[in-house]
């Protein structure tokens, strides 16, 4: 398997491996988001049952 | 002759290169040392804020203190940076932020430009520290999802915000009104203090803090050790934090983040002899070993604007007044019946508001380097304070209350008197050597995954 976005280091400048496409950069990107806010929201739902555990 | 004049050229041309080529490492290097050390403030915020815990909170103050390191690094990654290269002009965003989208190609490994990570970086730390100052305010009664929106709005929008406007070479408060703030007093301690106290406001005190009429309860640190070494680490680390509020410019003279020449021999000065000063002046105050570290940091904060410009003998000073003055107003903080649990309003927000104005009365006139740009005075310093003490509390009063309305904020009053870490942390402390709190061992054992 070969993901790397490029197959010379000359002129190599950028290198978002996995993220050579918008639609793949854009895919990442909302994916890092997700994880980001609905950890947030796990956590609110976490809390909510830990204190309904300790009435 | 010609032969030998062409190999002497390209030989001069490589050495020019090679030599460039070093001075974009050589700073590349520094900042991440600055980010490695800044690393230590969050560690210290991390001791500090669980010994001023008592024993039965002292786990669920570490995991917020860490989430909140932990969210601050993506958050900034996605908005953060960027509003601080838009958002210069205010509340409209330049067309050259956008180098700060997360999808440019200077977001990321790139072999064609050693800066933007390492600034990043260092900037992403500045965020964590902001998000710390306030999470030890909050401490054993807030909960964990509206801290960690409250951390991120904090850290990740409002200090950067004010960043953009007063900490950046073209940022209006400077090219307007001459604001200058090396040292980050109003950007980062003003607006985290004053946004802290805004959430105080509609988070209301620690069960048992206030008596029914209004007299206070000294809710006792379970480990005070602890918590001074945590604020050394904070000075530790403060030595990063300064180090990356200057810039590395390589073959040439360091400038501060206005573009005036300064050196880091400047702030080697003037960073110590704050500190110094405000180790003692809290000391003469209080005789508190608390609040003499808390002087440390306060003293640095009285000096921090004019870090670059100051005879160090007055950074010392400074720091003394600052170090005598914030414990009193932490007791009339108390008295109005607001329970910030570390000081971190009067440490931060009154230390760095000092420093601020400091600078408009002592380093006044200096000139700035932008065309136009009025020098700094007395009035340009007080409207930057006002800005920055608003910038901090509006968003921190608002986003708090909103939260406060979606039973979002506090944790209730019968869940902090059985304590944080049964209920929501799966292990102890102090398991060999507990010393039992106010709960009912019968009950069930915290829920787990947090």
């Amino acid at each position: 398997m070969n993901t790397a976005p490029l197959q010379s280091w000359d002129g190599a400048e950028a290198i978002f491996t996995f993220a050579d496409k918008p639609a793949v950069v854009m895919l990442l990107l909302l994916g890092a988001l997700a994880v980001t806010v609905g950890t947030i929201v796990v956590a609110a739902v976490h809390e909510k049952h830990a204190y309904s555990n300790h009435k | 002759m010609e032969q030998q004049i062409a190999e002497l050229t390209e030989k001069i041309a490589a050495l020019e290169a090679a030599q460039a080529m070093s001075g974009t490492i050589n700073s590349e290097i520094f900042y991440w040392w600055c980010t490695a050390l800044m690393i230590a403030i969050h560690a210290g915020f991390l001791a500090y804020e669980m010994g001023a815990s008592r024993v039965k909170n002292v786990l669920a103050s570490g995991i917020k203190n860490i989430l909140a390191f932990a969210f601050m690094v993506p958050t900034f990654y996605f908005f953060g940076w960027y509003i601080y290269l838009a958002f210069y002009n205010g509340f409209i965003p330049a067309a050259d932020g956008a180098a700060g989208l997360p999808w440019d190609l200077s977001m990321g490994p790139n072999l064609a430009d050693n800066a933007t990570g390492i600034f990043w970086a260092a900037f992403t730390l500045f965020a964590a520290t902001t998000a710390s100052i306030f999470s030890g305010a909050v401490i054993e009664r807030i909960q964990t999802a509206g801290f960690l929106i409250l951390a991120i709005l904090l850290g990740s929008v409002v200090w950067i915000l004010g960043g953009a406007w007063g900490w950046h070479p073209s940022g209006w408060l400077t090219v307007k009104w001459g604001y200058h703030d090396v040292g980050a007093a109003g950007v980062v301690h003003m607006v985290a203090g004053f946004f802290a106290l805004g959430v105080l406001l509609n988070l209301g005190p620690r069960v048992g803090k206030f008596n029914p009429d209004g007299s206070a309860n000294a809710i006792k640190a379970h480990n005070v050790p602890f918590t001074i070494t945590g604020l050394m680490l904070i000075i530790v680390g403060f030595f990063g934090f300064l180090g990356g509020c200057i810039i590395y410019m390589p073959g040439e003279q360091w400038i501060n983040i206005y573009g005036q020449p300064t050196t880091l021999s400047a702030f080697a000065f003037n960073t110590l002899m704050g500190m110094a000063g405000g180790i003692i002046g809290a000391w003469v105050k209080t005789r508190d070993p608390f609040w003499m570290m808390s002087g440390a940091l306060i003293g640095i904060f009285c000096a921090a604007s004019g870090l670059d410009v100051y005879y160090p003998p007055l950074a010392f000073l400074l720091g003394a007044f600052g170090g005598f003055v914030v414990p009193m107003v932490a007791v009339k903080l108390e008295k109005m019946g607001i329970d910030d649990a570390v000081g971190a309003f009067p440490v931060h927000g009154i230390g760095g508001l000092i420093g601020v104005v400091a600078c408009g009365i002592f380093a006044s006139g200096y000139p700035n380097v932008i065309e136009g740009a009025p020098p700094v005075n007395f009035f340009g310093q007080v409207g930057g304070a006002i800005v920055m003490g608003l910038l901090g509390f509006i968003p921190g009063y608002v986003a708090s209350y909103i939260l406060k309305v979606f039973g979002l904020l506090r944790v209730p009053d019968h869940i902090q008197e059985k304590g944080l870490d049964i209920v929501k942390v799966p292990v102890e402390a102090y398991p060999e050597n507990f010393i039992p709190g106010p709960v009912n061992t019968t009950d069930p054992v915290a829920t787990p995954a947090e």
